[in-house]
Order: C-alpha cells, then sequence, then structure tokens
C-alpha cells in the first residue's frame, strides 16, 4: 500500500474520517471543511504516505493536524466539553436489543470522555474509540509514544474516577485529598 | 512516578509478563496510593468502541461524499493521464475568478473546484446515461452547442450538476468586490469575445454573487451566481454556440429546474431549485431583455454590446 492507492481508499474511509472530525470539532459545519480540507492535503502529498504506515492513522493525523491548526488560526478556545455533549448526547443510543442500562452507560462512557482535557481526549478517541496502537496514536499527533502512555493512562483514571464502583470513586476522593495534603 | 502510572496501566491491561506482573502486585501491596490507581484503571477498563458506535452522529453529508469521491477520481484521473499520457476524457477545467476572502478552512486550490466541476460532468452522466457524447468513442464532441437527444446540452448537463453542489454556505464567503467583479466581466467580453450581460434580478428577489469564467470543452463558460431570499443559489450559465435562436423551454433535471434559450449566438441556462422563484418566467424576462444589466459599464471598447 503506498500514496497511490489512497484516492480508491478515502470514499471508503469517509464515514471514520467524518465521525473523527465531528467528535474533535464538535460542529457539524467545521468537521465538513475539516475533513475536505484534510483530503485536499493528504492527495496532495500522497506521496510521503510511507508503505509502513497506516493509510487511516495518517488520515486521523492530517485531520487532527488541519484543526489544530484551524484553532491557531481562528485563534479561539476550543468548544467547552458540555457544548459537545449536548450537541451529541441527545441522539444516544440505538436501543435496538440492548437494555436501558447499557445505553445509559454508553451515554456515561461518552460524557466522560467528553470531558476530559482536550489532549487526553483526542488519545482516547484514537486509541480507544478508533483503535490506533500507541504507535499509530504516536505517529498521528506527532508526539513520542510515552506521551500517548501517559495521557492515556491520564485520562482512564479520570474517567474511572467519573464511571468506576462507589468504591473505587471513595478511594480515588480520598487519594485526591491525601496527595493535595 | 509516570513510568509507575504506565506499568500499573499495563499490568491492568495485561499486558505484562508474569514476572513483571508479581513485581507490581508486590507493589501494589506496599502501596496504598498504586492499590487506588490500579483501581481506577481497571474501572476504567470499558468498551470505548462499542459506546461511541452508539453515538448517533449525524450522517456524512451527501455533499461531502461527493466532493471527497469527485476529488479522489479527478486525482486518479490526473495521475492516470500523468502516467499515459492520453487524457481521453477532457475534465473541465475552473479558471478561479478571484481570489476571494475565505476562512483558511474554505479556500480551495484550483484543482479541487476541478474535481467538483469534475464530479459534476461525471454527475452529468449519471442524470443522462447514455446521451453523453465526449464519453463515446467515435464521436467527434463539438462542444457547447451539441444537443443530447434528450433535448439538453451536455454543457448544460453539467453546469446543472455543479450547480447542485451549491448550497448557500457556498456563497458565504464569496467575493462581493465590485472592481474584480468589473474585471471579469471585461476579461469575458475581451478574452472570451462573449458579449455578456449581467441581468440585475434584483427585481426578481434575486441578489448578484458572482460571476465565474469556467470552461466546458476547452471552450469558455461563464457562470453567473444569484441568491434568493432563500433556498440555494440560482445560476445563470452561458456559453457560446452559433446555432439559431431558440425560445424558452423549461424542464426538470433531477431535483433542478432548467430554462434554457438560445439568443445572438449565445446559450443561456438558468439553473436553480424552484422554491419561491419562477424561472420560467425570470427567463423569459432575461431574454426579452425586461431587466436592467449590471457591470454594463465595464465593457472593452473591443467588443460592442448588443442591447
Amino acid at each position: 500500500m503506498d500514496g497511490a492507492d489512497l484516492p480508491g481508499m478515502l470514499p471508503e474511509m469517509l464515514p471514520r474520517l467524518w465521525a473523527f472530525a465531528l467528535r474533535i470539532s464538535g460542529d457539524r459545519h467545521d468537521a465538513e471543511d475539516l475533513v475536505q480540507r484534510a483530503c485536499v492535503r493528504a492527495l496532495e502529498r500522497a506521496h510521503q504516505l510511507q508503505p509502513d504506515t497506516s493509510p487511516l492513522s495518517w488520515m486521523f493525523s492530517i485531520v487532527h493536524s488541519t484543526w489544530i491548526n484551524e484553532l491557531r488560526a481562528r485563534s479561539v478556545r476550543k468548544r467547552s466539553s458540555m457544548e459537545w455533549d449536548d450537541d451529541f448526547l441527545e441522539n444516544l443510543a440505538d436501543p435496538v436489543d440492548k437494555g436501558p442500562e447499557a445505553q445509559l452507560m454508553h451515554g456515561q462512557i461518552i460524557n466522560a470522555v467528553g470531558r476530559l482535557p482536550e489532549a487526553q481526549r483526542v488519545v482516547m478517541l484514537l486509541v480507544a474509540v478508533e483503535g490506533l496502537s500507541y504507535q499509530e496514536a504516536a505517529d498521528a499527533l506527532e508526539v513520542p509514544i510515552g506521551t500517548i502512555m501517559s495521557r492515556l493512562s491520564r485520562a482512564r483514571q479520570a474517567v474511572g474516577a467519573l464511571l468506576g464502583t462507589p468504591d473505587s470513586k471513595a478511594r480515588a476522593s480520598v487519594s485526591r485529598k491525601d496527595s493535595i495534603a | 512516578m509516570k513510568t509507575d502510572d504506565l506499568m500499573l496501566m499495563a499490568y491492568v491491561d495485561g499486558e505484562l509478563s508474569a514476572e513483571e506482573s508479581r513485581e507490581v502486585e508486590d507493589h501494589i501491596r506496599a502501596s496504598a496510593e498504586a492499590a487506588e490507581l490500579v483501581a481506577l484503571l481497571r474501572a476504567s477498563r470499558l468498551d470505548y468502541k462499542q459506546a461511541f458506535a452508539t453515538q448517533k452522529l449525524p450522517p456524512v453529508p451527501d455533499s461531502l461524499t461527493q466532493k471527497i469521491e469527485a476529488m479522489a477520481r479527478s486525482h486518479s484521473a490526473k495521475s492516470a493521464a500523468a502516467s499515459a499520457n492520453d487524457p481521453s476524457v477532457p475534465l473541465p477545467l475552473v479558471v478561479p475568478a478571484a481570489a476571494p476572502v475565505r476562512s483558511r478552512l474554505r479556500a480551495v486550490p484550483t484543482w479541487l473546484a476541478a474535481a467538483c466541476v469534475a464530479g459534476a460532468f461525471f454527475g452529468g452522466l449519471f442524470l443522462r446515461p447514455g446521451t453523453f457524447p465526449l464519453l463515446s468513442p467515435g464521436v467527434p464532441s463539438s462542444g457547447g452547442a451539441t444537443m443530447a437527444s434528450s433535448g439538453l446540452s451536455p454543457w448544460v448537463t453539467a453546469a446543472v450538476g455543479y450547480q447542485q453542489l451549491y448550497t448557500r454556505d457556498t456563497l458565504a464567503y464569496a467575493d462581493e468586490n465590485p472592481a474584480a467583479t468589473s474585471k471579469i466581466v471585461d476579461d469575458i467580453r475581451r478574452d472570451d469575445k462573449l458579449a455578456l450581460r449581467i441581468p440585475d434580478l434584483s427585481s426578481a428577489g434575486l441578489t448578484f454573487k458572482s460571476v465565474r469564467r469556467l470552461n466546458f470543452n476547452n471552450k469558455p463558460l461563464v457562470q453567473i451566481v444569484y441568491l434568493p431570499e432563500k433556498g440555494p443559489p440560482i445560476a445563470l450559465c452561458v456559453m457560446k454556440g452559433v446555432k439559431s435562436d431558440q425560445a424558452v423551454a423549461a424542464q426538470v433535471v433531477d431535483t433542478m429546474h432548467v430554462v434554457t434559450w438560445r439568443q445572438a449566438e449565445l446559450s443561456y441556462a438558468l439553473i436553480g431549485k424552484t422554491e419561491g422563484v419562477d424561472l420560467d418566467a425570470l427567463g423569459k424576462r432575461i431574454s426579452n431583455r425586461e431587466v436592467e444589466q449590471l457591470f454594463g459599464n465595464a465593457s472593452s471598447a473591443l467588443f460592442p454590446l448588443a442591447g
């Protein structure tokens, strides 16, 4: 696989690029521009795609860096997580053979990830949701693999504290008090 | 501390060797803090993929799908043409009209614009299967004046496909600089030798937004875009043609209303959705010169305007 195959793969990747763009931008108009812009950039530099790089993580990388550049250009802070949640949570969960508890849990998971700081949230989206390896996520975000792992660890601690059993939540709050003291 | 966290995460995820696991377990027994971290990390072992799969996101917009497909196709065609050196399918090119003021995300390179036209071009194929002379071997393409068997010229079919990609947002950042527009109109009249009139359609509730020099089959194609009070934009497209005059006729192509006529060796197509605007009546008013023209003073002395 190299860049020559990229044009043929883009339409197939589109749903995942769209979902990722929606989740990081939180706005469907931004997401549409973002995906389009990213595909333009990707095709322009298709020759740079290495045979050992997954085209999907390469595309995630371009979508993400395009978004970061756009945010810098706009000089605005990212949309708040709460706003992001409100946009999508009300549309949640296809109830087909899923019990209400599963739906509730899914909603809580999405909510918890949505509340994470931006850098951690993107790592969670890439690794836990999109299934990228640590190395692929590191390539996509252009940071060392150790950074990916520590962001992931902090993100998971935060999610665990939000969604864990009452016992683990209690212990987490004790732990926080201890660490502050 | 960080390494410790990472080891604990790897432990929770079952990624350590038996020996490493035993070491971590010893550490957990000795450290309440480590035990708490392990509890949090265990609680975070969730089916994120499944949870997000149930998140009902808005579907991929059709316009985006079309753009990406057109882009991919255009890119493949470009590569193929570059390697085979035999561009058997002429792709229409877009002449960028001006440098519009746009956000960075909306700044679309020329070849993408070409891809959109290419998409329209292929889209036209779907609208009228079997009637696209450019793709039929042995049939000499005679450009804009060729009438397809359906009665709709290929360039009109292509223009309809192109117009279908337009939304109000497409024009949100369109250049409204009158000086630049005058220059474009001048260039069209002088370089393309096309006696262009830009009708003032404000009496029909249509605001002039832009004029663009496009290309169909290596011949100039002018697209004049208007914005109605609501609904998607409406385009008046003009191409040269040597055939005799033809009265105003209306058709519906896909979801688009198309009104065509020929007058003084120019072919016109008024294209849009019909919400709130009677395109048929408007086409007649334009062809009867019942509307004023904009940028009339921009005309170059080289090419006297009829009317």
